[in-house]
C-alpha cells in the first residue's frame, strides 16, 4: 500500500458518498450474501478492499477480500479449483493463466453474459485489446479485464538533455543511449531490467524480444533458439554487463523500480502500474525529472506495445446464484464510475477510454496519453499465449539468467532451453 | 478364569499407552496425507490438465533420476546441507558453551539470541537480499566499494552465491542448535563435572573426553533435525536468489515446489519430493551408524 | 556450571557473546529501522544509515490490517500447536526412552522420517483431508498440521532427555507405591524441565513464524501475523520495506517477551539440577 493512502482514502470516501445515491441501490437481489475474493497483492488491492464496503452498502453483498502474494494466490486458487472446495467465489487472474484455465474449465466462461450485458456495461468503452490480453484463450473469455497495464519506457529527461540526446524512438536508439548515459564514476547507469532467475528475468526479456521482432512459439512449436533470439539475448546480456547497475542480475521488480526511483538508472521498461510512484516525493528522487513514453521498437517494425495485467474470474464450482452475484460484482467494479474511484485510490490500473480521458485522473496520473497510445496499438501476445506458457517462462527464466551472469553463452543457454521446451509440445 | 498381568507386562502396556496418542496423531494427520501423496507420484497427473490421469508406475522416478537439472540440484543440495549443518553445529556448540554458566547476562543473551528464529524464513531471505545488494545494501555496497565482493554482488555471482546462502542459513539456525545444546548442557549431572574438575582435567580434555560424549544423544538429535530441515530448505533461497544465478543455488526443494505447486505437475513433483525423503533417510541412517561407532570408541577409551 | 570465572576469562566470554549478539540482531534491527524511514531512504545509493524518522508506516499497517485479530491468530496457533505437541510428545518421548522393545526405536525413526517429507507431497492431500472433516480455514487445521511436525520434534527432544535420567530413581519411586505414571510425572518429568522448556520455546517459534501451512489452511479471518508480514511487503510492483519493517515489530516483540518469561524457567530447572 502506498503512502498516500490516508489522503486517497479520504478522497475515496468522499467520492463514495456522492455516488452511492445513484443506480444500483434500489434493488438488492443478493442481499445478505457473502462472496470471497482471492485478490493478488498489487497496486489495486487496497482499493478493492476499500471499495468492498461501498459494494456492501449498495448491494447488501459482503465481499471478503483475501489479499495474497502471487505464488500463494496461484497455488491457493488452483488447489481450490482442483479439489472443488469452493473456497473462493472470485479470483484475480494473471493474464498468462488464461489458456490453462480455459482448457481445464475451472472458471466460468463469460462470453454469453458479456453479450447480454454489453450495453449496460459499456463494453465499447473498454480498450478492445484488453479482452484478449487479460483472460481470453481460443475465444473463451475466462476472466474479465480488471486491471490493464501498459509496458512503457520510463526515462530521465534531465540526463537525456544533458547528453544532448533525444528520447529514443527505436530500440537501436535506446540501446545506444543506454551506453552513452552510463557513467560508473558518477554512479549513473543507462539501463536496468529484471535479472533475477525465474519469472522476473524471463518476462522482461520476452518484452524486449518482442520489441525487436523475436518469436518464441510459431505454429504451435517452440522456437526459443532461433538466430534473432540468440542475437537479441547477446545484446541484452551486454547491456546488463556494461550499462546496468551492480546487482541487477539478482533484481526482480522491486530492485528494478527502486533503481529508477532513486536516480540510479536512466532508462527502464516497466509496467505503467508502478509509474505513480516516480512522482511521489516520499518514494522517489526523480519526481521532477522522470518521464514516460511508449516503448520503442526496432527500426522499421510496427510498434508492439506489451499489454499485461489482471482479469477477474468466477469459480465454476459455485452455485448459480453465487455466480450471478459474482457477475454483478464484476459489472460493478469495472463500471466507469467505480473503476475511476478505484484509480483515485492509487490503483494505476486502467480499462476504459473514459478513464484515460478523465480530467481528474489525468491530473493524478500525468502520463495517461502514453497509456492510451499503448492500449490502442497494444499487443496481447508478446508473451506466447499457450497452455505451456508457465513451463516456457520457467525454462527461459533459467536460460536468460545463465546468459546474463555469464554461466553459459546466449547460444548454449537458448539451445538447452529449446531442448527442454520441446518436451512440453 | 482369573488373569493377572506380570509387572513387566503392566509396564509395557503403560508405555504403549503413553506413546499411543502421538503415534495415532502422526498416523492420521501425517502418514495418511503422505501415503496419498505417494500415490500421486505413481500417476502422470497435472492438476491444470485434469483430463490427464494415468498410472505410470515408477516413470516419474526414472524421469527425475535421469533429468540433468535434478542431478545438478542434488549436488548443490548436498553441498548446501553438509556445509550448513557442519557450520551450525560448530557455531551452535561454541555459543552453548559460552552461555553455559548461569548469570543474568547469559540469560538475557540467550533470549536475544533467539531473535533470528522468530523471523519468518521468507523475510530472512528478503532481509539479506536487501543488505547484500551491491547498489542499495548497507553491507553489499561497502563490500563492493572495498573490492571484497564480485561486481554483481555476493548473491549475483555463480561462485559466491551458494556460500552466501549457506551463511544466511547458518545465521538463521545456529541459535536453534545452541539452544538445544544449551538445554542439554544444563541437564548434565553436576557431580560428574565436579569430579572431572577435581581430577584436574584441562579445559579441552574435559570437553572432548567428558562433555561431548555425554552430549552425544543431543548432538545426534541436532544433527538429525538439521539434516532433515536443511535438505528441504526453500524459503530463504526462494526469496534471496530464486535459485540463481544460473543454477548455482537451485536446491531440490525449489525444483519440487516448482513442479508441484507452480506447474501443478503433482505426480512429478511428488516423485522428486519422495526421492528427497529417501535421501534424508539415507543421510540420517549414515549419521546413526557413524555416531554409534563413535560412541563405542569413546566408551572404550 | 557454578564455578567462578577469572576476570579475563569473563571479559573474553562476554565480548564473544556480545559479538555473536550483534551478528544475530543487526539484520533484524535493520528491518525494524526501515519502519521509521520513508521508502526513498531505504533503497538509496550509497546506502546511508541516517534519515528523518517518521511513523507513517505504522499508521498504514494499523489501517490496512486488523492487527489485534492477526496477533490473536498467531497466539492461538502457536499456543495450540505447542500445547498439543507437548501433550502428545512428552509421554511419547518418555515411553521411547524407557521401552526396551525394538519397535520403540523404529517408531522414533519413523517420526524423524516424517519430518523429512517435503510439504509438496503433503500439502494438497492434507488440504483435501481438512476439507473432508470440515476444518479447512480454521485454526485447528494449522494446529493439527504443525503438531504432526512438532510432536516428532518434542518426542525426540524428550527421548534424548529422559535417557539421561537414571532409571534407578524411578524404580525406587515405583517400589514406594508411586505407580508408573507417578514415577513419570513426579520423578522423571521435573528432572528434565529444561528440555521441556526448550522444546516448548522452539515449538512455539516454529508455529509462530511458519508461513506456508497457515497461508494455505487459514482464511482471511483466521490468518496469523506471519502471513500478513508478506502481505505488508506487497506485490511485485509495489514492494514496501517500511510496512514490512513496521509489521515485523508486531510479529517479533510478543514472541521475544514470551521467550524472556520462559527463559526464567530454563534457569529454574538448572538450579534444581544442582541441588
Amino acid at each position: 500500500m502506498k503512502r498516500r493512502t490516508l489522503l486517497a482514502t479520504g478522497i475515496g470516501t468522499a467520492a463514495a458518498m456522492t455516488w452511492s445515491r445513484r443506480g444500483w441501490s434500489q434493488s438488492k437481489p443478493f442481499d445478505g450474501m457473502t462472496l470471497r475474493l482471492a485478490c493478488v497483492n498489487d497496486q489495486y488491492s487496497p482499493g478493492i478492499k476499500t471499495l468492498a464496503e461501498r459494494f456492501k452498502q449498495e448491494s447488501g453483498v459482503t465481499i471478503l477480500v483475501d489479499i495474497l502474494g502471487y505464488g500463494e494466490l496461484q497455488t491457493k486458487i488452483t488447489t481450490d479449483y482442483v479439489g472443488h472446495t469452493k473456497g473462493y467465489d472470485l479470483a484475480t487472474t494473471d493474464n498468462v493463466w488464461a489458456p490453462q484455465l480455459a482448457e481445464a474449465g475451472y472458471t466460468v466462461t463469460l462470453n454469453d453474459w458479456m453479450k447480454h450485458d454489453a450495453e449496460e456495461m459499456k463494453l465499447d468503452d473498454i480498450y478492445p485489446v484488453l479482452f484478449p490480453a487479460l483472460g481470453n484463450y481460443d475465444g473463451k473469455q475466462v476472466a474479465f479485464p480488471l486491471a490493464g497495464y501498459a509496458n512503457v519506457l520510463a526515462y530521465r529527461k534531465d540526463l537525456y538533455k544533458a547528453a544532448n540526446l533525444q528520447p529514443p524512438a527505436t530500440m537501436q536508439a535506446l540501446v545506444s543511449a543506454a551506453y552513452k548515459l552510463t557513467d560508473k564514476s558518477r554512479n549513473q547507469y543507462g539501463w536496468v531490467a529484471n535479472g533475477q532467475k525465474g519469472a522476473a528475468c524471463a518476462q522482461d526479456w520476452m518484452q524486449y524480444l518482442a520489441e525487436v521482432g523475436g518469436v518464441l512459439v510459431q505454429d504451435g512449436k517452440p522456437t526459443l533458439d532461433a538466430a534473432p533470439n540468440v542475437k537479441s539475448l547477446t545484446t541484452y546480456r551486454d547491456l546488463f554487463q556494461k550499462a546496468a547497475p551492480p546487482g541487477a542480475v539478482n533484481w526482480d521488480w522491486d530492485g528494478r523500480e527502486a533503481s529508477f526511483r532513486n536516480g540510479l538508472a536512466a532508462n527502464m521498461q516497466t509496467w505503467s502500474v508502478g509509474a505513480l510512484g516516480y512522482f511521489d516525493p516520499t518514494q522517489s528522487k526523480v519526481t521532477e525529472t522522470a518521464a514516460l513514453m511508449v516503448t520503442p521498437t526496432a527500426t522499421g517494425m510496427k510498434p508492439r506495445y506489451g499489454i499485461g495485467g489482471w482479469g477477474i474470474a468466477i469459480n465454476a464450482d459455485i452455485e448459480d446464484r453465487r455466480k450471478e452475484a459474482a457477475w454483478a460484482y464484476i459489472k460493478w467494479i469495472t463500471s466507469p464510475e467505480i473503476h475511476k474511484a478505484l484509480n483515485l485510490l492509487n490503483a494505476g490500473s486502467f480499462l476504459r477510454k473514459s478513464e484515460i480521458h478523465d480530467p481528474q485522473l489525468n491530473q493524478k496520473y500525468p502520463f495517461l496519453p502514453v497509456i492510451d497510445e499503448s492500449f490502442t496499438h497494444g499487443d496481447p501476445d508478446f508473451r506466447p499465449r499457450v497452455p505451456q506458457y508457465p513451463q516456457i517462462q520457467d525454462i527461459l527464466g533459467t536460460a536468460v539468467n545463465s546468459a546474463l551472469v555469464g554461466a553459459s553463452s546466449p547460444q548454449d543457454a537458448l539451445s538447452a532451453a529449446q531442448t527442454q521446451a520441446l518436451r512440453y509440445f | 478364569m482369573s488373569f493377572r498381568l506380570t509387572p513387566l507386562q503392566r509396564r509395557s502396556i503403560f508405555l504403549c499407552l503413553m506413546a499411543a496418542p502421538a503415534a495415532i496423531h502422526v498416523a492420521v494427520f501425517a502418514l495418511y496425507p503422505i501415503l496419498r501423496g505417494m500415490g500421486f507420484s505413481l500417476f502422470q497427473m497435472n492438476l491444470m490438465q485434469p483430463w490427464i490421469h494415468h498410472f505410470v508406475g515408477l516413470r516419474n522416478y526414472t524421469d527425475a533420476l535421469t533429468d540433468p537439472t535434478v542431478r545438478r540440484s542434488l549436488v548443490v543440495t548436498i553441498i548446501f546441507t553438509v556445509g550448513c549443518v557442519a557450520a551450525e553445529l560448530v557455531c551452535g556448540l561454541c555459543l552453548a558453551l559460552l552461555l553455559w554458566r548461569d548469570s543474568a547476562f547469559n540469560r538475557f543473551a540467550t533470549t536475544l539470541m533467539l531473535v533470528p528464529i522468530t523471523v519468518t524464513p521468507i523475510v530472512v531471505g528478503l532481509i539479506f537480499r536487501a543488505l547484500l545488494d551491491p547498489s542499495f545494501g548497507l553491507i553489499g555496497y561497502w563490500l563492493l566499494q572495498a573490492g571484497l565482493a564480485p561486481p554483481q554482488g555476493l548473491l549475483g555471482d555463480t561462485h559466491t552465491a551458494l556460500a552466501t546462502m549457506m551463511g544466511i542459513d547458518v545465521w538463521e539456525w545456529t541459535p536453534l542448535v545452541a539452544l538445544i545444546l544449551l538445554a542439554a548442557l544444563k541437564a548434565l549431572p553436576a557431580d560428574i563435572l565436579d569430579a572431572a574438575e577435581i581430577d584436574g582435567a584441562g579445559g579441552t580434555r574435559r570437553l572432548t573426553r567428558i562433555i561431548l560424549p555425554m552430549l552425544l544423544p543431543s548432538l545426534f538429535l541436532v544433527l538429525a533435525l538439521r539434516f532433515t530441515d536443511v535438505f528441504r530448505t526453500y524459503d530463504i533461497v526462494f526469496a534471496a536468489t530464486a535459485g540463481g544465478p544460473g543454477d548455482s543455488t537451485n536446491l531440490l526443494m525449489l525444483l519440487a515446489a516448482k513442479e508441484g505447486l507452480t506447474f501443478f505437475d503433482i505426480g512429478y513433483g511428488s516423485a522428486i519430493s519422495i526421492l528427497m525423503t529417501l535421501c534424508i533417510v539415507l543421510m540420517v541412517a549414515l549419521l546413526i551408524v557413524t555416531l554409534r561407532s563413535l560412541d563405542r570408541r569413546m566408551n572404550q577409551a | 556450571m557454578s564455578r567462578r570465572l577469572s576476570r579475563p576469562t569473563l571479559v573474553a566470554q562476554r565480548s564473544a557473546v556480545i559479538i555473536a549478539l550483534v551478528v544475530f540482531l543487526a539484520p533484524v534491527l535493520w528491518l525494524a529501522l526501515t519502519a521509521y524511514e520513508p521508502s526513498r531512504a531505504i533503497q538509496s545509493t550509497p546506502p546511508l544509515p541516517w534519515f528523518v524518522p517518521g511513523l507513517a508506516n505504522f499508521v498504514i499497517i494499523a489501517q490496512q490490517f486488523d492487527l489485534a485479530k492477526l496477533t490473536l491468530g498467531s497466539a492461538v496457533i502457536s499456543a495450540g500447536s505447542t500445547l498439543l505437541s507437548l501433550l502428545l510428545g512428552i509421554p511419547c518421548g518418555y515411553a521411547l526412552a524407557r521401552a526396551r522393545h525394538r519397535g520403540a526405536i523404529i517408531l522414533a525413526y519413523v517420526f524423524l522420517a516424517i519430518r523429512g517429507v517435503p510439504t509438496v507431497v503433503t500439502l494438497i492431500p492434507f488440504y483435501l483431508f481438512m476439507r473432508q472433516i470440515h476444518l479447512l480455514g480454521t485454526w485447528w487445521a494449522v494446529i493439527l498440521m504443525n503438531a504432526t511436525l512438532s510432536t516428532a520434534f518434542v518426542a525426540w527432544m524428550m527421548y534424548t532427555a529422559f535417557r539421561t535420567v537414571p532409571t534407578e530413581i524411578e524404580d525406587a519411586a515405583i517400589v514406594d507405591g508411586c505407580g508408573g505414571f507417578g514415577a513419570f510425572w513426579r520423578v522423571a518429568l521435573p528432572l528434565v524441565r529444561t528440555s521441556v522448556v526448550a522444546s516448548a520455546l522452539l515449538c512455539m517459534m516454529f508455529a509462530w513464524n511458519d508461513y506456508l501451512n497457515p497461508a494455505f489452511l487459514t482464511r482471511a479471518e483466521t490468518r496469523p501475523l506471519s502471513v500478513a508480514l508478506l502481505t505488508a511487503f506487497g506485490g511485485p510492483t509495489t514492494s514496501s520495506w517500511g510496512t514490512l519493517g513496521a509489521m515485523a515489530h508486531i510479529s517479533t516483540i510478543p514472541i521475544i517477551l514470551v521467550a524472556l518469561v520462559l527463559n526464567r524457567f530454563l534457569v529454574a530447572g538448572l538450579i534444581r539440577g544442582v541441588h
